[in-house]
């Protein structure tokens, strides 16, 4: 069992974006990304405080961004039925992918961001090829019935959890679509830094982790509350914690094996706290509540 | 000028030459200027505008703001010592010649003095003041007339007005003066005209001879010509047609009687010419030819009799005159009246006809007063009932009454309260298809290889399995290439034959809750809805928290290959064969594209072709396509028909010098031939088997090339080469039988008897049989197999079973019948007498000397392979 530290509030920031839909780090950590309202991304350094770019081209709101393993495409995608491919340096859309015919909702670079994958109002997943010119998706995923929610891709494997209470992982390996009935809706599913595990944020306020090869509930998570929002959840580093955002504004930190809330962090009064994503490699999360961001962390003690 | 022009100096030059033009350098269209090129100056070179902070235009004293001498005040002059001399400063002390030029700012002009002007100067009059006090009203009334100094003088010198000026004339030199004429054309010689002005001169003194001749007259007043301002946008010297008819006056204008007629034809000089007025059209720009194109046309420019100027007027009769008085002078008023123009009847409105003012716009929030049909799409016409029909779905029972959501509805529009509705609706009937369950049905009207119960089995293994072909009993039956094409067959026929319920059911669902047009703001219950995706059971365990198996479902999914290609994931099941040739997806899903890459387009025809080498070559891609499917069944592929055909092997053995060489014969070998290929090939996969991908290799290797064959080369081209070894032989010459057609000369020698039509079209008739064959071939040569020195009468039945097309005639058949025994009875011979494979290949050595290796070794392996098993029979 790890002991938490206590995490305070290492920046704040006012993303200036109306209202920030997602928060992403990249992946290192260093960066972030917040997609806003205002049809913008905006890339941060959020450990110093500073605006690095704003990347405008999309139509309405930016609902997900995320960024390549060598950091140096974007990948977002809009209420605007578009998914644009964004070179970080120059802030031009690459590529603008319109085969959506709905909102796009979430957006997963793959692990070699080779191919995008994002999922849809129209409850379509597609695969975009990013390396080509093509325009057309790969393969497009009609599974589900209802709105895609969220993704999660790994080397092999594509989660993805919709509106119509159903998780769908697809093995690219083995060939095969794993799709299990949870009974609510689910808002945000994330895997486990070990791969074994879902983490869903179900409508029901609860998170449920559930085992991955048996699809079999392994705990529940309760005490934050969600009012219809679609509220995301993260592990932190070690696997050792849940952490999830709140309609109250707060920030819940479960613990995974005794699932008790171990750390609550507040980020605003009676704002839900809608986007939350853990630094990759350290003890850092970033949450996003209204049009502010925070950074979360150990103060370091010898400064 | 420059010293190269010395040489060249005996012509003059104007202006400066331009620079001559650099070969590289494209010319420019603007001259080049250089900077003082590019200012204005005056007539004395002297810059003329300076800009703004130079001092403007023509600045300074004498210019001379800019430069060296800068600006030159005008010099002071003290006014103490010369007082009187002062003088004020006007500004044109301050301007130069230019401003006061013709383009200057106060340009000068040359007027009239006021006294000579004719207008008087007004001499500011003392009015006395007496009982009526001002200016005389007669004074206002009567304004003196004042004439110009000029008129005075001429008045002085005795000039009236309405004379002219100059010197008295006669009236013979004014008369004179009076004509000048314009001339037409070329002007008159001299002397001619002299003559001419004579003779007028004559007849005018004649006129004339009242008036003394010693009377001179002033001349008359010249006029002047007043040019009128052209205030319309015709051609110079153009005016237009007006209305006024050619012979009267302006249409339906007031004033019409006879009298007044303004006609365009006027007669001048009382009667004796006749003018016409007015212009229709000028000339154009460009036509150079007329040289007085305004003048105006007169009738007195032409001569209308051949003997001189006659009084003809006078001799009409005035009531004649006045009768027709609309026809022209030469013309007589016809008798006859016109051919009437036939005119046609207007056409008949429609019933229901309402007029409509043409101007009259209908506002498009109008009503309309007919129903918009639907245009063009006859789908439209359809009831939704007919449509159902034809999509195979069940039709609806006739809808429930609604009165008691009709009354709640009510209820919530009286009171204005939200009732939540998905409480009060009851689950009654659905009041649509489920989308799911049609299209289930339709997957099970669709049957597309219903042919084949076998197939469609397998094929609906497939739909289930969503895309999976499992290997099962039967499907091991099957080669690899074989379920390699069935695959794919299965996908397209899955793409075709899934109807719109298929593409469209997973983007729409219906609504779950009825839509509340009186509040749309009424609370929603929290969605749940499983979409039938989830079964009770699943919902019981879901809501126990019993997850696991009972909530899981396995599917399985075959991931696009760039797909795997991309996450670094080996493809599900190796690489497909046939990989999707194009590239981008068909954007248009019609259903033509749907036809196109179906199966049976040309592409995977062939592609089939080369898979399946069935009895190839053009025989088979002109039977229909029914036929093709019966010679792809699994039967005929896996089992192989033994290659011991007589017909077959009298192919093989025509290679070798035939003692009794018929032409007959050696049309039934040629078309035997060709079979023999695709059995040998059967057989060699039935060989190789075990190889796998190494033989469909070879296999296409063949086909390619037969296919090839087939398309370019003649039918007849494997008996051609026969043919030619067996000239090379020497034992024996026939004639080639393809290129009887082109020989003309009638046959002669050994020919002569031979009817070549007949056996021509023979041989055309025979191709048909070849598809039909191998398969109903299968039995004879099981048969056959078993006992090979049967008596022939029993093979001529089965080859007589196994006839297809129209009947031989019965002559030739007789004589086909023995041929065909006469062969088997020989081949039998043959191959026992050829059992040694070393003289065989001997043989061959010597005959494919030309080219043909593949053939040749074709040849052999069969030839091996035949002798082996006539061994084994043995």
């Amino acid at each position: 069992m790890v002991e938490m530290t206590e995490l305070t509030t290492l920046s704040t920031i006012k993303c200036k974006q109306q209202v920030v839909r997602a928060v992403r780090f990249n992946v290192d950590g260093t960066y972030c990304l917040t997609c806003g309202a205002d049809k913008k991304i905006k890339l941060w350094n959020p450990h110093r405080q500073i605006l690095l770019k704003t990347y405008g081209g999309h139509g309405n709101e930016v609902l997900d961004a995320a960024g390549s393993c060598d950091s140096s495409q974007i990948i977002s995608c809009s209420t605007d039925k578009s998914v644009i491919l964004w070179d970080v340096t120059t802030g031009q859309p690459l590529r603008r992918y319109r085969g959506h015919a709905g909102p796009v909702t979430c957006i997963k670079y793959n692990e070699e961001s080779t191919m995008a994958v994002s999922g849809s109002i129209d409850n379509t997943v597609c695969f975009w090829d990013v390396i080509s010119r093509r325009q057309e998706p790969v393969q497009v995923l009609k599974d589900a019935k209802d709105t895609i929610t969220s993704i999660q891709v790994t080397d092999h494997e594509v989660l993805t959890t919709s509106v119509d209470s159903h998780i769908r992982l697809y093995d690219i390996r083995v060939g095969k679509m794993i799709s299990d009935y949870i009974g609510h809706i689910v808002t945000y599913g994330n895997l486990t830094r070990d791969g074994q595990c879902y983490i869903l944020s179900c409508a029901d306020n609860t998170i449920k982790l559930f085992d991955k090869e048996t699809g079999e509930l392994l705990n529940t998570f309760m005490g934050h509350e969600c009012i219809d929002y679609l509220l995301e959840n993260a592990v932190n580093e070690k696997d050792s914690h849940i952490i999830c955002g709140s309609a109250t504004g707060e920030v819940f930190y479960y613990d995974l094996i005794s699932s008790k809330c171990t750390q609550k962090l507040r980020h605003s009064d009676n704002k839900p706290v809608v986007s939350l994503n853990h630094h990759p490699t350290d003890n850092f999360l970033i949450t996003a509540c209204e049009d502010e961001i925070k950074l979360w962390g150990v103060q370091a003690m010898e400064e | 000028m420059s010293d190269s022009d010395d040489d060249n100096d005996n012509f003059v030059r104007y202006g400066t030459a331009l620079e001559p033009i650099e070969e590289d350098e494209v010319p420019t269209k603007r001259k080049f200027q250089q900077a003082p090129d590019q200012y204005a100056v005056d007539e004395h070179g002297r810059r003329r505008f300076h800009g703004a902070f130079t001092g403007g235009f023509s600045a300074g004293f004498g210019n001379t703001v800019g430069s060296q001498e800068g600006w030159k005040p005008s010099n002071f002059k003290s006014s103490r010592s010369e007082k009187a001399a002062f003088s004020n400063q006007r500004p044109e002390d301050f301007m130069d010649e230019e401003d006061r030029g013709e383009f200057g700012i106060a340009p000068r002009q040359v007027q009239t003095q006021r006294e000579f002007s004719g207008q008087k100067r007004q001499h500011r009059t003392q009015y006395h003041d007496g009982p009526i006090p001002g200016e005389p009203v007669l004074h206002q009334l009567l304004r003196p007339v004042h004439e110009t100094a000029a008129v005075r003088m001429l008045r002085a010198m005795g000039w009236r007005e309405g004379q002219g000026m100059g010197e008295r004339l006669s009236s013979r030199d004014k008369k004179k003066s009076k004509e000048q004429h314009k001339v037409y054309g070329c002007y008159m010689p001299p002397e001619l005209r002299q003559a001419q002005e004579d003779q007028s001169m004559e007849e005018s003194e004649s006129s004339d001879s009242e008036v003394d001749f010693d009377t001179l007259f002033a001349p008359d007043d010249y006029e002047p010509y007043i040019l009128q301002r052209k205030n319309d946008r015709f051609g110079l010297g153009y005016s237009g047609l007006s209305r006024h008819s050619v012979l009267g006056n302006l249409i339906g204008e007031y004033g019409s009687e006879p009298g007044s007629s303004k006609s365009h034809l006027l007669m001048k000089d009382k009667g004796k010419r006749v003018s016409i007025r007015g212009q229709a059209f000028g000339v154009g720009a460009f036509e150079a030819d007329d040289e007085d194109i305004y003048a105006k046309e007169d009738m007195s420019h032409y001569d209308f009799s051949l003997d001189g100027p006659v009084q003809t007027k006078k001799n009409t009769p005035k009531k004649d005159n006045q009768k027709n008085r609309n026809v022209l002078e030469g013309f007589v008023k016809s008798t006859k009246p016109l051919p009437s123009v036939p005119t046609y009847p207007p056409p008949a409105l429609p019933r229901d006809y309402v007029p409509a003012a043409a101007g009259a716009r209908r506002s498009r929030f109008e009503p309309t007063t007919q129903q918009p049909r639907d245009q063009g799409l006859g789908r439209h016409e359809l009831s939704a009932r007919a449509r159902g029909e034809l999509l195979g779905e069940t039709p609806l029972p006739p809808p429930p009454p609604e009165t008691p959501v009709k009354d709640q509805k009510d209820l919530t529009t009286v009171l204005g309260k939200t009732i939540n509705f998905v409480s009060t609706v009851e689950k009654t009937e659905l009041d649509y298809i489920p989308i799911k369950d049609s299209g289930k049905e339709i997957t099970k009207v669709f049957k597309p290889f219903i042919g084949n119960p076998e197939k469609q089995k397998r094929y609906e293994k497939y739909l289930e399995n969503k895309g999976v072909l499992e290997r099962d009993g039967d499907m091991d039956k099957l080669q690899e290439w074989e379920r390699e094409r069935e695959l794919v067959e299965f996908e397209q026929a899955a793409k075709l034959y899934k109807p719109l319920s298929g593409v469209m059911g997973d983007r729409f669902t219906h609504a779950s809750e009825p839509d509340d047009a009186v509040n749309p703001l009424t609370a929603v219950a929290k969605s749940t809805n499983t979409y039938g995706l989830a079964t009770k059971e699943q919902i019981e365990a879901a809501q126990k928290g019993m997850y696991g198996v009972m909530t899981r479902q396995t599917v399985t999914w075959r991931p696009d290959p760039l797909v795997s290609k991309r996450f670094n994931v080996p493809e599900i099941g190796g690489a497909r064969q046939q990989e999707k040739k194009e590239d981008r997806p068909k954007v248009s899903y019609s259903i033509f594209s749907y036809l196109e890459s179906s199966v049976h387009d040309k592409d995977s025809f062939a592609a089939e072709q080369n898979k399946f080498s069935g009895s190839k070559s053009l025989t088979t891609s002109i039977l229909p396509k029914t036929d093709k499917k019966a010679t792809e069944t699994p039967q005929s592929s896996t089992q192989v028909p033994q290659n011991n055909d007589p017909i077959v092997q009298s192919t093989d053995t025509n290679a070798k010098p035939t003692t009794s060489a018929s032409i007959t014969k050696e049309t039934v070998t040629g078309f035997a031939k060709r079979m023999t290929v695709a059995e040998l090939f059967l057989k060699e996969s039935e060989n190789t088997k075990k190889e796998g991908a190494a033989v469909t290799d070879t296999i296409q290797k063949f086909d390619r090339m037969d296919l090839y064959k087939s398309i370019f080369l003649s039918d007849t081209e494997d008996e051609e080469d026969s043919e030619k070894s067996k000239v090379n032989d020497g034992t024996d010459f026939i004639d080639v039988p393809k290129n009887v057609e082109r020989n003309t000369s009638p046959p002669r020698g050994i020919f002569a008897n031979i009817d070549f039509d007949e056996i021509n079209s023979w041989r055309r008739k025979e191709p048909e049989k070849v598809a039909e064959e191998p398969t109903k071939k299968n039995e004879s040569i099981h048969k056959f197999n078993k006992s090979v020195g049967n008596p022939p009468e029993e093979k001529n039945d089965e080859a007589n079973e196994a006839m297809y097309g129209p009947k031989i005639p019965e002559n030739l058949q007789k004589r086909l019948e023995s041929e065909v025994q006469k062969d088997s009875l020989k081949e039998t011979i043959d191959v026992d007498s050829s059992s040694s494979e070393d003289s065989w290949v001997d043989i061959k050595e010597v005959k494919n000397k030309k080219q043909k290796k593949k053939k040749s070794k074709k040849h052999k392996s069969k030839h091996k392979k035949k002798s082996k098993s006539k061994k084994k029979d043995r």
